[in-house]
Parts: C-alpha cells; sequence; structure tokens
C-alpha cells in the first residue's frame, strides 16, 4: 500500500490546519455560511436530512488495518456505530458536528486519511477495479496509475474549480470491475500490438439525469503519456465546459456539443502543444511508486489445498459461498474474498464499528492487513489462503457478513436515498431490504444467478440506477414515492444504459413489479443463459408485458 | 375565483454546530420537537416566520432554514414525507429516531 512521504503528510497536516481555523471562524460567525459552505464542501463535509455528512476518501477503495480500525473509531466516538460505504469506494458517517469536525479531522489525519476531493467541482477521489494486484486477469496493477493520479490531481490548482465535479477511474483487465465507462476518464491498461503497456483512454461517460457511456478517445496511450494527456483533456473541459448550467456543465454534455471528432482533436491539439515531458511522471517516480504495491510476502502453495478441498466437499453452505465470494487469484493457493454487506433485510453497504473492527482483524491475520472497498458496497480481503477460507467464513459468520450473494439478486447497490439525503425524491434503502428478504432464499438466489439491481433516490443515480440490470429510480410523483423500473443496464465492458420500462410503481407495489421481471426471466431463459443475457436476446417486449399487460 | 389555499406552515432548519433538526417553537425558541413546532396559519405568520428564519440564519444559529408545510389535526405534523424523515430520523434505522415530542410520541 502506499504511504504518504513527507510532502503528502504536510499538506494533509496543513489543510487539517486550515480547516480547524476555518470551523472556529464559522463558529465564532466571523465566516458566513455562504462563505464557509465551499470550504466544508471541499474538506467533504455536506448538510443531510438529520445532521452534517462527512465523506471520507478510501483512495482506490484501499484500505490498511490501521485505517480501518480508526474509521471504526471515528463511528464509535463522532458518529452513532456505524457508517456507509458508497458506489465511489468511499465512506461515509450520517452524524458528523460541525464542532468536533477538527479533531475528527485530525485523527484521520493520523491514518493518512482526509475528506479532500469526494465533493465540489474538482477531480474527485480516483477509484480502480476492488481486485487490483490479485486478479488473474490484469495486465498491469492499476493501483500504480491511480495513486499517481491522486497524486497529480490533489489540490491541483488549475482544476479546483472545474465546471463541475470530474471522476476518473481505472482498471487493469479487460473485464471491467470498476465500470469505467461511467466515469468523466475511464482508463482501461491495454497492451499494444508491440506488446507495450499503455492506456485506452475513455472520456464522457456519466450518469446522472443525462446518462452517458464514454467516447474512446485513444485506443493507445503509452504509458509515460498519462499525465499530460490527462492535463489536456482537462483544459478543454476547464477552458469549454459549461459554467452557465449545471446540468450541462459535465464532460460528457462537452464531448456530445462539439462532437467527439471535435473534442478528440482539441484534446490532441492541447497535448501536442504542451510541455509533456514538465507533466509526465519521470519514469524512476513511477518505479518508487510502484514499489508500494508490490507483492506481499506470498507462501508458494501447491494446488489443490486438501483442507480446502474437504471443506468444500463437505460443507454446501460454505461450498456456495466459495462460488460466489471468492474471486480466483493471481497466486495459485490464494483466494481474494468479497464480504457481502447486504445481508438479507440489511442496509446495503452499512457496517458498524464492531463489524468493521471485526473485519480489519480478520485482514491482519488472514490477509496481509489489508482491505478493498468495492463500488458495488461490499468490502474485499484481497490475499487470503485457500486454507484460510473456511476459518474467514466462519468469522465473517458471526459478524453477519457471511452471505453467499456476491453478483445476485440480493447483492443490491442502494444509495442513502430520502433516509438521509438531502436531494432524494424517494427511500431507496427500503426497497433494498424488502428484495433481499423476498429472496434470501440462497437456494432461489442461486437458482437465478447473476443479477444486478441497482437502486438511486433520485436522478443523481448515485445507485447507479442506470447501469442496473434492473435499475430502480425513486421519484416523486406528488408528494409520493414512486419507483420507475429501467432493464438492460451494465456496468462492466458491455456497459449499457437501461430501459425505462413504463410508468412507476407505488412503494407498496415495486417489489412485486421486481418480482414479476425475474420470473418473466426465469420462464424465458434458455439454459444456462443469465438475466442480462436473457434480456439482450427477448428485448423489454416481454417484460413489459408482464408488467402492464397487453397494449 | 377559487378560495386561497388554507395555510399551515411551521419553521424547520438545522442547528449550525452539530445539524441537528429544529423547528421554531411557540415558546420563541428552537425545539428539536415538531409538536413544538409553532405553526402560522395567515401570510402574516409565514412572514413573521420567514424573517425569523432569516434572522438565525444571520446571527449563526441555524442554516438551511425552510418554512414547511404542516398539518395539526392533533399533533403537529410535517406534510410532506420528507419532512416527517427529517423530523424523526432514517425510517431504516428507527433505533436511532427521536420521537417527534419531548413526551416521547
Ligand atoms: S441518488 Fe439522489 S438520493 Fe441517492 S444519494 Fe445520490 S443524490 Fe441522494
Amino acid at each position: 500500500m502506499y504511504l504518504y512521504d513527507n510532502f503528502d503528510q504536510t499538506i494533509t497536516q496543513q489543510r487539517i490546519g486550515e480547516f480547524r481555523d476555518q470551523v472556529q471562524r464559522r463558529l465564532k460567525g466571523e465566516l458566513t455560511e455562504e462563505q464557509f459552505r465551499p470550504l466544508r464542501l471541499m474538506n467533504g463535509l455536506y448538510l443531510q436530512l438529520h445532521a452534517y455528512m462527512l465523506r471520507v476518501a478510501v483512495p482506490y477503495g484501499t484500505l490498511s488495518v490501521v485505517q480501518l480500525h480508526k474509521l471504526a473509531d471515528i463511528a464509535t466516538k463522532y458518529d452513532r456505530g456505524y457508517a456507509h460505504f458508497t458506489t465511489r469506494q468511499n465512506i461515509q458517517y450520517n452524524w458528523i458536528k460541525l464542532e468536533q469536525m477538527p479533531d475528527l479531522l485530525a485523527e484521520l489525519g493520523s491514518v493518512e486519511m482526509h475528506g479532500n476531493q469526494t465533493s465540489g467541482n474538482c477531480i474527485r477521489n480516483v477509484t480502480a477495479d476492488q481486485f487490483s494486484g490479485v486478479a488473474g486477469d490484469e495486465i498491469d496493477d492499476p493501483r500504480v496509475a491511480s495513486e499517481v493520479i491522486r497524486q497529480w490531481s490533489t489540490f491541483h490548482p488549475e482544476f479546483a474549480w472545474l465546471p463541475r465535479k470530474f471522476k476518473i477511474a481505472v482498471t487493469g483487465a479487460a473485464h471491467d470491475r470498476a465500470a469505467i465507462q461511467f466515469h468523466d476518464i475511464g482508463l482501461q491498461i491495454v497492451r499494444n500490438e508491440a506488446s507495450e503497456v499503455g492506456y485506452r483512454v475513455f472520456v464522457g461517460g456519466g450518469m446522472g439525469r443525462t446518462p452517458v457511456i464514454a467516447t474512446e478517445v485513444r485506443a493507445f496511450l503509452p504509458k509515460d503519456e498519462l499525465l499530460s494527456y490527462l492535463e489536456a483533456i482537462l483544459r478543454v473541459y476547464n477552458r469549454y465546459g459549461r459554467r452557465d448550467n449545471m446540468y450541462k456543465a459535465r464532460i460528457k454534455i462537452l464531448v456530445r456539443e462539439l462532437g467527439a471528432e471535435e473534442f478528440i482533436r482539441q484534446v490532441e491539439e492541447e497535448w501536442q502543444a504542451s510541455d509533456r515531458a514538465l507533466v509526465n511522471l519521470p519514469p524512476a517516480e513511477e518505479d518508487r511508486v510502484r514499489k508500494f504495491f508490490a507483492d506481499p510476502p506470498y507462501e508458494k502453495i501447491a494446488v489443490p489445498v486438501a483442507a480446502f478441498e474437504d471443506a468444500r466437499k463437505n460443507d454446501k453452505a460454505f461450498a456456495r459461498w466459495v462460488a460466489t465470494n471468492v474471486h480466483t487469484h493471481k497466486v495459485p493457493g490464494y483466494g481474494a474474498v468479497t464480504i457481502s454487506l447486504k445481508p438479507p433485510g440489511g442496509i446495503p453497504g452499512d457496517a458498524t464499528d464492531k463489524q468493521m473492527h471485526a473485519v480489519a482483524d480478520l485482514a491482519e491475520k488472514y490477509s496481509f492487513s489489508e482491505v478493498r472497498v468495492t463500488h458495488v458496497q461490499n468490502l474485499v480481503l484481497p490475499y487470503v489462503k485457500l486454507a484460510d477460507l473456511h476459518a474467514v467464513w466462519q468469522a465473517l459468520g458471526k459478524i453477519g457478513f457471511a452471505d453467499a450473494n456476491i453478483g445476485l439478486v440480493s447483492d443490491i447497490i442502494a444509495c442513502p436515498g430520502l433516509d438521509y439525503c438531502a436531494l432524494a425524491n424517494a427511500r431507496s434503502i427500503p426497497i433494498a431490504q424488502q428484495i433481499s428478504e423476498r429472496f434470501a432464499d440462497l437456494d432461489r438466489q442461486h437458482d437465478i444467478g447473476p443479477l444486478q439491481i441497482k437502486i438511486s433516490g433520485c436522478i443523481n443515480a448515485c445507485g447507479h440506477h442506470h447501469a442496473g440490470h434492473i435499475g430502480i429510480l425513486g421519484v416523486d410523483k406528488a408528494g409520493v414515492e414512486f419507483y420507475q423500473i429501467t432493464l438492460g443496464g451494465a456496468a462492466d465492458e458491455n456497459a449499457a444504459i437501461g430501459t425505462l420500462i413504463g410508468a412507476g410503481f407505488s412503494g407498496d407495489d415495486i417489489l412485486g413489479a421486481v418480482e414479476k421481471v425475474i420470473d418473466t426471466y426465469l420462464e424465458l431463459r434458455q439454459s444456462g443463459e443469465t438475466f442480462i443475457d436473457a434480456y439482450r436476446r427477448v428485448g423489454a417486449a416481454p417484460f413489459k408485458e408482464k408488467l402492464y399487460g397487453r397494449r | 375565483m377559487a378560495p386561497p389555499k388554507p395555510i399551515s406552515k411551521i419553521l424547520t432548519a438545522n442547528r449550525l454546530t452539530n445539524g441537528e433538526t429544529l423547528f421554531y417553537a411557540a415558546s420563541g425558541t428552537w425545539s428539536a420537537f415538531v409538536t413544538e413546532a409553532k405553526i402560522v396559519t395567515t401570510q402574516e405568520g409565514v412572514d413573521e416566520l420567514t424573517k425569523i428564519g432569516a434572522d438565525a440564519y444571520a446571527a449563526n444559529q441555524v442554516i438551511d432554514v425552510n418554512v414547511i408545510d404542516a398539518t395539526a389535526d392533533g399533533d403537529i405534523k410535517p406534510k410532506d414525507i420528507r419532512e416527517i424523515i427529517r423530523a424523526t430520523g432514517p425510517t431504516v434505522r428507527l433505533d436511532l429516531n427521536k420521537s417527534m415530542s419531548p413526551a416521547g410520541k
């Protein structure tokens, strides 16, 4: 894992000091809310329905055990004993007091964490594949580029006041687990014909009220040119992005208004004209960063591992959990464990202080003291020996995190919605809870197979509903919560925006509607066909007919 | 001409120091409990609440100040689901909810 150097440490401490001063001035009335609001947002502090909410950046979803323990302690000391992992691989606290923020930030700073770049019109905290460095299908470790982007973008003076927020995601594998085509910039690490490593660059993806799948602007960018090329994109956006209308301010609109060809031309022109050598990372610096992501001291393990195979044979529940929650590891004898934060009836992405401490303890014992956060609001232990999996699974069972449901119908993304969020139109969490309870039976879930349900409480789409195989969007219909269904979205390399299939459903009817959609799939699926494959074959019509009858 | 819509409003905000949801009370102070809110039924009343809210905002006591619709069949309650949730807490964490009134109702 990356460790702060003196420079990182200094700027973080300076910012903590500045914010302490700003909070004190605000509490004394020396700063007005208009003056203070942008300052608190720069530190990740929002006002929600019940209290302030603090969003803490987890760069590319990677946490040390020390950090996770600290996050748990903060939940105990400054919040109400729990926190929420988000679709941007970050963590949010819901009950924060402004007067305690300086001390809280100082505690976060002591473990190299903060809330910078989690709000405001800057380059936001970069996200990446949760299996970075351990996935067998990876060309290169995306954490290296992610860390370089983190350092380059932190407090970048030129990009502190962009037309709108700006999100970058990186994947090192062809199979996209980081939803890169729904980001302002998506980077896929690839090899060219000469087998050199570089980036396939996508620009202008996004969700929100105008969902757009990103445009490929470069099939291959040499690895060493990354920063100058990112800068060229950001410069074109900073110069021409719309500042007059916040709904048209994202780069996706600029790409659309200019046309992809013209946008690319402008970026290339800017890039060619820039002093690339000045901006690009010197190879020695990349090597320095890369060293932080060197493999942990793996053991040489002969496979198959008898204890693991026996446990799988003798314990059906364990075998099922392995099938869904353990990802193939690049190192024989190891697995990457996804810890489900989606128990039946639970709140997707929520974890208590005790659960966080317990996960940190497990990571220390079994996973080289590292934890990852996924954009699907789960956690990952990236380096677990197959021989230890049974013990890990049992330990997770004790804290309610052993559900064998990763990628299945109850592994739902849900944003905080109207239970917490000041911008919401409708509640998201209760809908997720109803669905996960209705489909709690694991036999049924495993029979249904891979299915991604994603729920947002408003059109801002933090719950990624546009990219859900089944997407649910909460809307306000004359003061009453209603839910629209979209079908066929996907966030992977075959990215697709879901299609709205008809009129919305009331809070009482949405569960039944989702169940009808799933039943329809079960009736029409061909052998081995997943939900999304079946939808792509038959389209929306059979689902519509089932939901609304013949028209 | 249609008769004017009846007015039934209360003043709400969040406390600057800790973000807590507050209601301007009949007693002339800010209360955590919506049942203690001062309810107004005239435009003059709305104007008065608006001014009180603006003054409290200017005095750095509260932020996110709003005059909202309320009902008063029995206890005073916000009309919209959003404001009901603000007054009580997340519907998915009833253990953390506060009651609408100091009596625990
Ligand atoms: S999608 Fe809307 S309701 Fe949900 S968290 Fe985002 S802004 Fe809030």
